[in-house]
């Protein structure tokens, strides 16, 4: 992304979506489902596909980084290190954890292979992500929890790269059972191609087996001035559960909008946002980064709106 | 010795415990535990029942399992230097940094890991001990593999006996804040973002409002909840003992300190007639007994949810 060395990262399961044509808007991409192994095609559970992956990422000239299991048990731990262990051969540029058990595994067993964190790894402090930088790690996703008044103190007494969802539905919350498992007329793994959403009052998430998403697509599109200005460089369109076409109309909005910024030409926000408007099935939310609830919206001059 | 540990969710329950039987009770210091401000203590609080606890010969902890803002840290250790005048006997913590923090602040103290750390493997267990941890509170998730895992790793295991288990794993949901979140600061300036069951403890308890069910087919269920269970291992304790589990927890602090008491007693004498004879125990009027505290129980909890539900678009 020109001078600015900008990252515009997102995450793909299969090998299937591994192509250039949805890819384009992308510098890096996370492979594999942390979520679900029985999830159709997840790359974690085919190590030859992964390293059919990370080739092909690298032929496009982007940076390959490896997903892992987001909350293994000791019995799974051999398979995790497997799977590092072919992700480290095939050359990916990172490992993701969200489990720091797995963080301290590719410490020890793969010294000098960075670790990003994912979100589900909890990092909350300075202190906390400090301490993971001991262990390997390169880049944070702060908890989706953190407002971004304490995500700039992460940054700066952690001395981490820190990465931020700009856009997509956020996790927000794990378990351990498939909740698509209640709904025999969607067999496992059919049923993850299906959208699922839970309803009550005006709230709205996404369910998709273990985890729960908002229902609301984070948009931090009005705000990526303000997040460049503030030093931040790597940015997760969060598409895993997304439509191909998703990630790669919502990529190149944010692709445009990052080369118009780049070039100081005008900033096109009502089309931007009407257009990813287009993608979002029940409107936008910027999550938890100015302190709110995290369904509300702050447009860019700080004002709460429904959009 | 197996120990039996409490919640103290306010004075008068501190002494209820303690009268039926507890071995060890922890308390909520206001702001900084898993629960709203209610059943947590202020510090005059908290002070008073260590002395009360300590006068029973018993021990107090105190969970400060909360994920707190970067800034918040000094404070913290300032505060655990005032309980630790006090005679507290351990902490709970959930947060690395606080972990790392506090251990290199007082090395002596001994820090227990909230079952907000959502350990899974051994990896995780000795991620933890190498950050000072000397005990770890297993997640209801956990099969028995794991918790001998932990015992292996070096570390005690804390086992929930009677509990509400979560949809997600403990310290890994966001779905209250996601309603509803009020940034509160009290007047030592702690934030006790009022919303995030992790970072303040008041959870709204979005898993258990009616929610329907919906695909691209149309409506798959109506007024599902997410599965939020109570959670009783009252025939396990034996296995429990067994495995060399060092206490176990019963949770509670929003209770009616009467409840909790009535809770205490029960597994008081079920733990103590278990270690008399293991092998005769006999789980069957122990769960005939515990009807009525789960009937209670369920009651209270009932209340408190709707009240909590409707807060959430306060």
């Amino acid at each position: 992304m020109g001078q600015l060395e900008i990252e515009l990262n997102t995450q793909v399961s299969t090998l299937e979506e591994v192509n250039a044509r949805d890819l384009a808007p992308y510098q890096a991409v996370y492979l594999g489902n942390p979520y679900c192994p029985k999830h159709a095609g997840n790359l974690l559970e085919n190590h030859r596909e992964l390293a059919e992956a990370i080739t092909r990422l690298k032929g496009m000239g982007k940076k390959a980084y490896v997903a892992t299991p987001a909350a293994p048990r000791t019995g799974e731990l051999g398979g995790v290190e497997k799977l590092v262990e072919t992700a480290a051969r095939a050359g990916a540029d990172a490992v993701e954890a969200h489990n720091l058990g797995v963080v301290r595994l590719v410490h020890r067993r793969f010294p000098g292979l960075p670790v990003h964190t994912g979100c589900f790894a909890n990092v909350y402090t300075d202190l906390g992500a400090a301490k993971l930088k001991e262990y390997g790690v390169r880049r944070v996703t702060p908890n989706y929890e953190v407002s971004l008044e304490e995500i700039h103190l992460i940054r700066e007494a952690g001395g981490l790269e820190v990465e931020i969802l700009l856009h997509g539905k956020m996790p927000l919350g794990l378990t351990n059972s498939c909740f698509l498992l209640n709904f025999p007329d969607h067999p496992c793994p059919q049923a993850c191609r299906e959208d699922f959403w839970l309803t009550t009052r005006d709230w709205v998430l996404k369910i998709t087996g273990t985890v729960v998403w908002s229902g609301k697509d984070v948009c931090m599109l009005e705000h990526l001035p303000y997040l460049l200005e503030s030093g931040y460089r790597a940015f997760r369109l969060e598409t895993l559960y997304e439509p191909p076409e998703y990630r790669r109309e919502v990529g190149l909005i944010y692709r445009e909008a990052l080369e118009h910024m780049a070039e100081g030409r005008e900033l096109l926000w009502p089309a931007w946002l009407e257009m990813l408007k287009n993608w979002s099935r029940h409107g936008f939310c910027n999550g938890y980064y100015f302190g709110q609830a995290g369904r509300m919206y702050i447009n860019q001059y700080g004002e709460p709106v429904s959009i | 010795m197996v120990e039996l540990l409490a919640p103290g969710g306010s004075p008068e329950m501190v002494r209820e415990v303690m009268e039926a039987g507890a071995d060890a009770v922890y308390v909520g210091p206001r702001g900084w535990s898993r629960r709203a401000a209610a059943f947590e203590l202020g510090d005059e609080e908290l002070k008073e029942c260590a002395s009360l606890v300590h006068s029973y010969g018993k021990k107090i902890r105190v969970a400060i399992n909360t994920l707190p803002h970067s800034r918040e840290i000094p404070l913290l250790l300032k505060k655990l230097e005032r309980f630790l005048s006090w005679g507290i006997d351990a902490v709970i913590l959930t947060d690395v940094g606080c972990i790392h923090a506090v251990h290199r602040a007082f090395p002596e103290l001994p820090i227990h890991a909230s079952v907000g750390c959502n350990m899974t493997n051994a990896q995780d267990y000795a991620f933890f001990r190498e950050l000072g941890v000397r005990q770890v509170v297993a997640d209801c998730k956990l099969p028995w593999e794991e918790l001998s895992a932990i015992r292996r790793a070096g570390l005690g295991v804390e086992v929930l006996i009677h509990a509400s288990t979560c949809f997600t794993y403990i310290g890994q949901c966001w779905m209250s804040s996601y309603a509803r979140q009020v940034w509160h600061l009290d007047a030592e300036g702690k934030n006790h973002f009022l919303g995030s069951p992790n970072r303040g403890g008041l959870c709204h308890r979005l898993c258990l409002a009616p929610w329907d069910v919906s695909c691209r087919h149309g409506t798959a269920a109506w007024g599902v909840k997410l599965r939020n269970e109570a959670f009783f291992l009252l025939e396990d304790i034996p296995r429990c003992l067994e495995l060399g589990v060092s206490t176990l927890k019963i949770q509670g602090r929003e209770y009616t300190p009467a409840l909790m008491g009535a809770a205490v007693r029960l597994y008081r004498q079920l733990i103590d007639s278990c270690l008399a004879s293991p092998r005769s125990f006999d789980p069957a009027p122990w769960y005939a007994r515990l009807e009525e505290i789960k009937r209670l129980r369920d009651e209270q909890r009932a209340r408190r949810t709707a009240e909590l539900l409707r807060e959430s678009i306060a």
